[in-house]
């Protein structure tokens, strides 16, 4: 499944988004029950203006809830989706060349996936993944961004899960992306 | 040298790591005859008066926890808020990047973005001082503490007396890029025994119940 976050306000890039994909022959998750036969689906969640705050540090996720975020907000069920999804796309504005607050909020916050736990995994030291589902990281960025940082960023932020990048596009690469779809 | 200082952490003041580290920097600086005023990003209630003086100082230094390979979300939406600049003054403005995390290595993408990220904001850059390792701050107290955050004290002193953070003793400072294999032996193997105890101790202070590895959305 694929699992793609908007937050920005933008539903012109989902709504591209869907139509490429369906081109593709994937289906929404949702209507995913009409035929009986197994499509591939993926899932689109508007988050725009959808309350979804910072995270704050407080490490209970790791060490007093483990796997459940202390901060009560639209954030749990992007979260329960994550651990279906094999690909995460993000929509992002930027700021200050890079991803703006919305869209990291989104990174920051999927700390309850991996536990306190460490151990070396070839070059790096890392977490372990809570769960077993492993979840590549694309990137679709809507304004002027340093590309090239964003690219090494999103490799190095699905390193953090063991996963990888699935590539870094803009939203008028929309076709590109879809091409990186499953 | 009067510095503007920003706790970018979006932890609260009580259980920042990265404000004890900030105690030991101020410290340094003073030694050096240098000052600042110190701010925290997780109080929103400071925004606007860090907003008012940040063009007012020649120094500016953003101390920040590695959140996901960059900056905290909080910190970025800080920023965001930041008017361009209308002076032509031109601050330095350096980084003290922290993380959990003990190799330099882990923070070098992290590091790449603040010398972008001073660009964009209209200042010169003035450097990053690099350090892992810090998890366990906010955990310990007394001299375990002090173990942890006194070395930071010379890095203030440097800081106070130079303005910047490009100094040899600043680039040492970080530690290892890498643990020879060695070491990641052991490291390991800590991870496994003394490590995992200690969290679940942890765990078991603040409440927790449930196993660390708990699956609750299974």
């Amino acid at each position: 499944m694929i699992l793609i976050v908007n937050t920005t306000t933008d539903r012109t890039i989902t709504e591209n988004l869907h139509a490429e994909l369906m081109k593709k022959g994937f289906s929404e998750a949702r209507t995913d029950e009409s035929d009986g036969k197994k499509k591939e689906t993926y899932e689109i969640v508007e988050a725009g203006e959808r309350k979804i705050s910072p995270c704050i540090g407080c490490n209970f996720c790791w060490l007093k809830t483990p796997g459940i975020c202390s901060i009560k907000d639209d954030y749990e069920e992007i979260l329960k989706k994550m651990i279906h999804a094999d690909q995460l796309w993000v929509i992002s504005e930027t700021a200050l060349g890079f991803l703006d607050h919305k869209g990291k909020n989104i990174y920051d916050r999927i700390l309850p996936l991996a536990t306190m736990h460490l151990h070396f995994k070839g070059k790096q030291m890392r977490h372990y993944r809570r769960y077993k589902q492993k979840t590549d990281f694309g990137l679709i960025f809507s304004g002027d961004a340093e590309k090239d940082y964003l690219e090494k960023w999103n490799g190095r932020a699905a390193l953090n899960f063991e996963a990888k990048s699935l590539g870094v596009f803009s939203k008028d690469e929309i076709k590109e992306a879809v091409t990186c779809m499953l | 040298m009067h510095a503007l200082i920003i706790n970018g952490s979006p932890r609260v003041k009580k259980y920042s790591n990265t404000d004890k580290i900030l105690e030991k920097i101020l410290l340094g600086m003073k030694e050096s005859g240098s000052t600042g005023e110190l701010y925290e990003i997780s109080d929103r209630k400071q925004w606007e008066e860090i907003r008012e003086k940040f063009y007012h100082f020649d120094h500016i230094l953003i101390a920040i926890p590695l959140f996901v390979e960059c900056i905290p979300g909080l910190l970025l939406e800080f920023l965001e808020t930041i008017p361009a600049r209308s002076t032509d003054r031109k601050p330095v403005l350096s980084f003290l990047l922290q993380s959990g995390f003990a190799e330099g290595c882990q923070l070098r993408c992290g590091e790449e973005y603040l010398q972008i990220l001073s660009g964009k904001l209209g200042c010169e850059y003035g450097g990053t001082l690099v350090k892992g390792n810090n998890f366990s701050i906010r955990l310990v107290e007394g001299s375990d503490r002090e173990k942890i955050v006194l070395p930071y004290k010379e890095m203030g002193k440097i800081y106070g007396k130079e303005g910047n953070f490009f100094s040899v003793d600043c680039k040492k400072f970080t530690g290892p890029e890498q643990f020879p294999g060695w070491v990641r032996v052991l490291v390991g193997l800590m991870f496994k025994t003394l490590a995992k105890k200690s969290f679940e101790k942890t765990a078991k202070e603040w409440g927790c119940s449930k196993s660390l590895k708990d699956r609750p959305y299974a």
